[in-house]
């Protein structure tokens, strides 16, 4: 029986590799992908399934969907030129990536699907500190977070819950960890970046917000804060905070063993037992 | 919905190497073949991201135009011009 041993909050920040090349291991960006890479090896996970949202790399404006899953071989990224990261080839497990979108569709959740695609740094950047060798085969599952509509929190929470059920329905031994890829508050491009930056934190107090409940194992009030307003006003990318509450719906919250946030980058970094 | 064709040509700079160079190196050539409105055609030449935005213009596609430096676009001019579409 495949099980969910842990699941995982990670940032995906593009220029995170070239700053580490440039600032060395002890960096603190260095230190805290360290931190919750020891957390993964711990659970011995034979599989990754990841919770993102693509900035219209993989998908574009001629296609968009609100949720969808690669069921492929392999897949390359990043395809978006982040500096200091190699195109990898990517494992994957495509007999379980079209179990767990078999198991969605059966619960509701309309799933799209793509059998041949490429990444982005979002998916990419985690890994290229994580598991630099591309051991793990990796199922993405993109969750439509900059684009309104979005999804509602509510219902990521119940994709997570769904993924869940299939991976526990999987017949095979399989150790399964979830992570969940993205910012809580962050401005990339857009009208409320920091002056001579290509980014800012338009709403630090959310962040803050977010870390607490996440904290205190209070998935419930989170899912109720984190309406599409709010995960607008932190920012164009605010909406990545869906990956994590779908990544949540995975274990059935509970408390982490840490949340440690990057304030002045908008996001954190967190581990969970499965549940 | 030309803005499509503003949003998809910010990818293509991405995308096409080829596109960047004649980007970086003429653009109104570079431009020539795409369909797109004379309104449009101005504000990309003028490296005017505010009106490119308040068209509708995707900011993580716009950005690529400041990435690389083209239409007379830097970060810190991207960034000036940008936040004055708030």
């Amino acid at each position: 029986m495949a099980e969910i041993v842990g699941a995982l909050g990670v940032p995906h920040t593009p220029f995170f590799p070239s700053l580490v090349e440039r600032e060395g291991p002890e960096c603190e960006t260095a230190k805290l992908f360290r931190k919750v890479t020891v957390e993964m090896e711990s659970m011995r996970p034979d599989l990754i399934v990841m919770f993102d949202t693509d900035h219209l790399n993989t998908f574009f404006l001629d296609n968009l969907p609100v949720f969808a899953i690669g069921v492929a071989d392999t897949f390359k990224g990043p395809n978006d030129e982040p500096r200091s990261v190699p195109v990898y080839t990517i494992k994957s497990r495509p007999d379980v990536a079209a179990h767990i979108r078999g198991a969605a569709v059966h619960a509701g959740f309309d799933v799209a699907m793509s059998q041949q695609f490429t990444v982005d740094h979002s998916v990419v950047v985690p890994l290229h500190f994580m598991t630099p060798k591309m051991h793990i085969p990796v199922i993405p599952i993109f969750v439509s977070g900059h684009i309104p509509p979005l999804p509602s929190a509510r219902r990521c929470y119940e994709l997570g819950a769904v993924v869940r059920k299939a991976v526990e329905r999987w017949p095979d031994k399989l150790r399964v960890v979830v992570m969940g890829s993205g910012s809580f508050s962050l401005e990339v491009f857009g009208p409320r970046i920091a002056p001579g930056k290509s980014d800012g934190v338009p709403d630090p107090a959310w962040v803050t917000r977010v870390c607490k409940l996440l904290e205190q194992g209070d998935t419930q009030t989170l899912i109720q804060e984190a309406t599409e307003s709010q995960l607008l006003r932190a920012g164009n990318v605010g909406g990545e905070l869906l990956d994590w509450i779908a990544m949540l719906g995975t274990i059935g919250g509970g408390r982490p063993n840490f949340v440690t946030p990057q304030m002045e980058q908008g996001h954190a970094y967190a581990a969970w037992n499965g549940g | 919905m030309s803005v499509f064709a503003v949003n998809y040509l910010c990818r293509e700079l991405l995308r096409d190497h080829a596109f960047r160079a004649a980007m970086k190196s003429d653009p109104a050539s570079a431009l020539a073949k795409c369909d797109l409105t004379a309104e449009e055609r101005e504000a990309l030449l003028a490296g005017d991201v505010a009106s490119l935005y308040r068209m509708g213009t995707n900011a993580f596609l716009m950005g690529y135009l400041a990435r690389f430096e083209v239409c007379g676009l830097t970060m810190p001019l991207y960034s000036e011009r940008i936040r004055t579409a708030a």
